[in-house]
């Protein structure tokens, strides 16, 4: 395919579109909207104008705009993504929704909110804070990211056993089509099943079919009580047989079992200066329970922290306050963060695998690590199998020897992932990260209905092009 | 060695919202934790404890619920609580609240070291340490950052002086390095951060504490003076509570405003000259 440039004609029209102040050329300013999370020396690509509209209306004109010129759009939020979603690979134009970050309703009756895609999820919960209920979509970037970006990824985030994937509580969407009408998906409806179910092929398909200019959310009551668990365990085998027993022999769905191999918990702990007996264990489980009764949430984290030590947990903390509850989840958060201090260069992966067949994954990391000498921490949300595991850049080698390893360290975990029944990407996307391993990962068949709904919803292949597949 | 360790419970200010009327905090809905300083002391205590024996006492000044942040300090490792609380501690300030904790260690009676934070994240004033050593006559180390050794008479081998009385050796803080201070025991030490990191409690800790009854102490089993207690026992008034005023005013060159970014840079330079500071 074979795309226009912006020239200084269509630049103008654009600003007849948006408002001059809304449309950014300045080189210095519009290269924020070259990368993302992923590397920019890898990954990025710069934009030839970035636009800050206020509208669907002014999103709408600009896409029939972009089809009438072949001009290709890429959608952008807070671009924390980790897969490239939101770079402008084919440069043309960037849809930036940052302005459009308001609320537009509280719904105290059906218990949904409604809001532009700007909105920092966080602020979400802050506005809610005295209400009594909140938002479960809750990504690890949760300070940063926005909600149409979450959207648009399907974001997951640590509380996804108890409460699922982002996807669960939009209820509807207005989406601008890559032909440029405005569609409103779903509603403030529980069911609904008139026709195809487009709100949910929206979600996580990062950017690739439209762009969301309004949200419609599920809100729950909120939770008052959170006790938070810190399992230490010899080995990763012993830690990971215990995550299954907490729900069958327990029964109990907490809100969060994350999973922390002993080189992430010593690299995080070194980085916070956090003096947790993490010399003893060879990996730890942080699990967390909620809900509104304070006997209950104790009870139910006394049941898992017995089933921890049957399971021989070397020691179980408890964690039932602010203080506390900060200093285990702060050991987590932190891992990239602190493998950053030791490689800059890192691959972030995303893989899921069942539950059960998370030990059987360890010894392929362990392999990859020994055979290209790299370290390669693995972490994350092991409750419903989907790690981090993180390949990181040997300091002492060349940069180029970095990028062939890379490529070959992430076929051989990809081919490992999918022996085990597992897949790409749990939560963070393909984008253009993961792109070239689809072929891999999927059945030609399933790529090829994947490719005609892309050209069904954007026939010239102008929004987001180049992302999760090739057209051709 | 058996130690009392004064805590206090303070709210969890991480996440504080101001009243803009009144300038004080909204308490309504805030978590209450251990004050973060004084969790530096408990760890000191189960390591002292640890190595020489003994039990650890907890104690506060509270409402009921203050409880919780006694049973948070078992759970770490401490073996008893005392909870003072009742109408008549309602208002004190730091001299009260320091008798009434004061009277209420010379009711627990046998022990050799007191342990406290440096001070409260919420006061912030570090004066109740201190006014406990004052009112028992305990030889006092303010912040403490290292216990370097104990030295007990019948302990033959760390004997470093003549003293014929047990004696704490420690370091502390002072504005230009450390000081070594040798005290007699009992003694009362307020600790800094610098002291130990503080584990973090354990679910058999946990499972124990629950256990573990808290009395509850005041006027009905106390021999207090009332006339030191509460309000109107506090010497203390708060007259106004005024904010700082900002005096100085920021300039700021926004390149959004100006179109330009060498525009921006050149006014800043033009700014930096004006004030001779380039």
């Amino acid at each position: 395919m074979k795309y226009n440039p912006v020239t200084e004609e269509i630049l103008a029209e654009l600003r007849e579109i948006v408002g001059e102040k809304n449309v950014m050329t300045d080189e210095e300013k519009i290269e924020a909207y070259s990368h993302d999370e992923t590397p920019a020396e890898q990954y990025g690509h710069m934009p030839e104008v970035v636009l800050t509209p206020n509208t669907a209306e002014e999103i709408a004109a600009v896409m029939k705009l972009a089809n009438r010129e072949l001009i290709p759009v890429t959608p952008s939020g807070a671009r924390s993504g980790l897969s490239g979603g939101a770079i402008p690979d084919h440069g043309g134009i960037v849809v930036s929704v940052e302005n459009m970050d308001e609320v537009i309703e509280i719904d105290y009756d059906n218990l949904m909110m409604v809001l532009e895609p700007g909105v920092i999820t966080n602020s979400v919960n802050e506005m809610l804070e005295e209400s009594g209920l909140f938002f479960a979509g809750y990504p690890m970037s949760v300070e940063t990211c926005f909600l149409g970006g979450n959207i648009a990824e399907n974001a997951g985030g640590g509380k996804a056993v108890k409460y699922g994937v982002t996807g669960r509580y939009v209820m509807g969407l207005e989406v601008v089509t890559p032909t440029g009408d405005i569609v409103q998906l779903g509603g403030k409806r529980v069911k609904d099943v008139t026709g195809y179910d487009l709100k949910q092929l929206i979600v996580g398909s990062e950017g690739t079919l439209g762009i969301v200019t309004k949200a419609i959310i599920k809100l729950l009551p909120k939770p008052t009580q959170r006790v938070g668990l810190l399992a230490l365990f010899k080995d990763e085998a012993t830690a990971i047989s215990t995550v299954p027993k907490i729900m069958t022999e327990g029964r109990i769905i907490p809100t969060s079992i994350e999973f922390m191999d002993k080189l992430s918990v010593k690299t995080s702990c070194e980085y916070l200066n956090e003096h947790l007996p993490y010399q003893e264990a060879g990996a730890m489980l942080l699990i967390e329970v909620d809900g509104n009764k304070e006997d209950v949430v104790n009870a139910d984290s006394e049941t898992i922290g017995e089933l921890c030590l049957d399971n021989d947990a070397i020691e179980v903390y408890v964690a039932d306050n602010h203080t506390t509850r900060e200093r285990i989840w702060s050991v987590r958060r932190n891992i990239a963060e602190a493998f950053k201090v030791v490689s800059p260069h890192q691959s972030l992966e995303d893989i899921v695998v069942p539950t059960a067949n998370i030990p059987k994954l360890m010894p392929y990391l362990d392999e990859i690590s020994e055979k290209y000498e790299i370290k390669v921490p693995c972490y994350g949300h092991a409750g419903d199998g989907n790690l981090h595991a993180t390949l990181v850049k040997n300091p002492d080698h060349s940069m180029e020897k970095w990028f062939e390893i890379e490529e070959k360290a992430l076929e051989d975990l990809y081919r490992a992932t999918k022996e085990l029944g597992g897949t790409l990407s749990g939560e963070h996307g393909i984008g253009s990260k993961r792109k070239k391993y689809m072929e891999m990962m999927l059945d030609p068949a399933e790529l090829n209905l994947m490719r005609g709904i892309k050209k069904a919803f954007d026939p010239n292949n102008i929004m987001n092009p180049g992302k999760i597949f090739d057209l051709e | 060695m058996n130690i009392v360790i004064p805590i206090k419970q303070v709210p969890e200010t991480s996440n504080v919202k101001m009243d803009e009327e009144t300038g004080t905090m909204k308490r309504e809905g805030v978590e209450s934790i251990i004050n973060p300083l004084d969790l530096y002391a408990i760890e000191t205590g189960i390591q002292l404890k640890e190595e020489y024996g003994g039990k650890i006492t907890v104690i506060t000044m509270g409402p009921p619920s203050a409880d919780k942040a006694l049973k948070e300090a078992i759970a770490m490792g401490c073996d008893d609580g005392i909870l003072l609380s009742g109408r008549e501690f309602a208002g004190s300030d730091t001299w009260a609240t320091s008798y009434a904790l004061s009277e209420a260690i010379r009711e627990i009676g046998d022990f050799d070291l007191i342990l406290a934070g440096e001070r409260a994240t919420d006061g912030d004033t570090g004066q109740v340490g201190p006014g406990i050593a004052s009112w028992l006559d305990l030889t006092l180390s303010t912040y403490t950052s290292k216990v370097v050794d104990l030295n007990l008479v019948e302990d033959e081998e760390v004997n470093y002086t003549n003293v014929e009385q047990d004696s704490i050796i420690v370091e502390r803080m002072v504005e230009d390095g450390y000081e070594k201070l040798e005290l007699p025991l009992p003694a009362l030490l307020t600790v800094v951060k610098e002291i130990s990191f503080p584990r973090l409690p354990t679910l058999r800790g946990k499972q124990r504490s629950r256990k573990v009854e808290i009395p509850q102490w005041n006027l009905g089993n106390l021999d207090l003076n009332q006339e030191y207690l509460g309000l109107q026992g506090s010497p203390t008034r708060v007259v106004n509570i005024d904010h700082p005023k900002v005096t100085r005013g920021g300039t700021i060159i926004d390149v959004r405003e100006d179109g330009k970014v060498e525009e921006a840079v050149s006014k800043l330079i033009d700014y930096l000259k004006a004030k001779e500071l380039v």
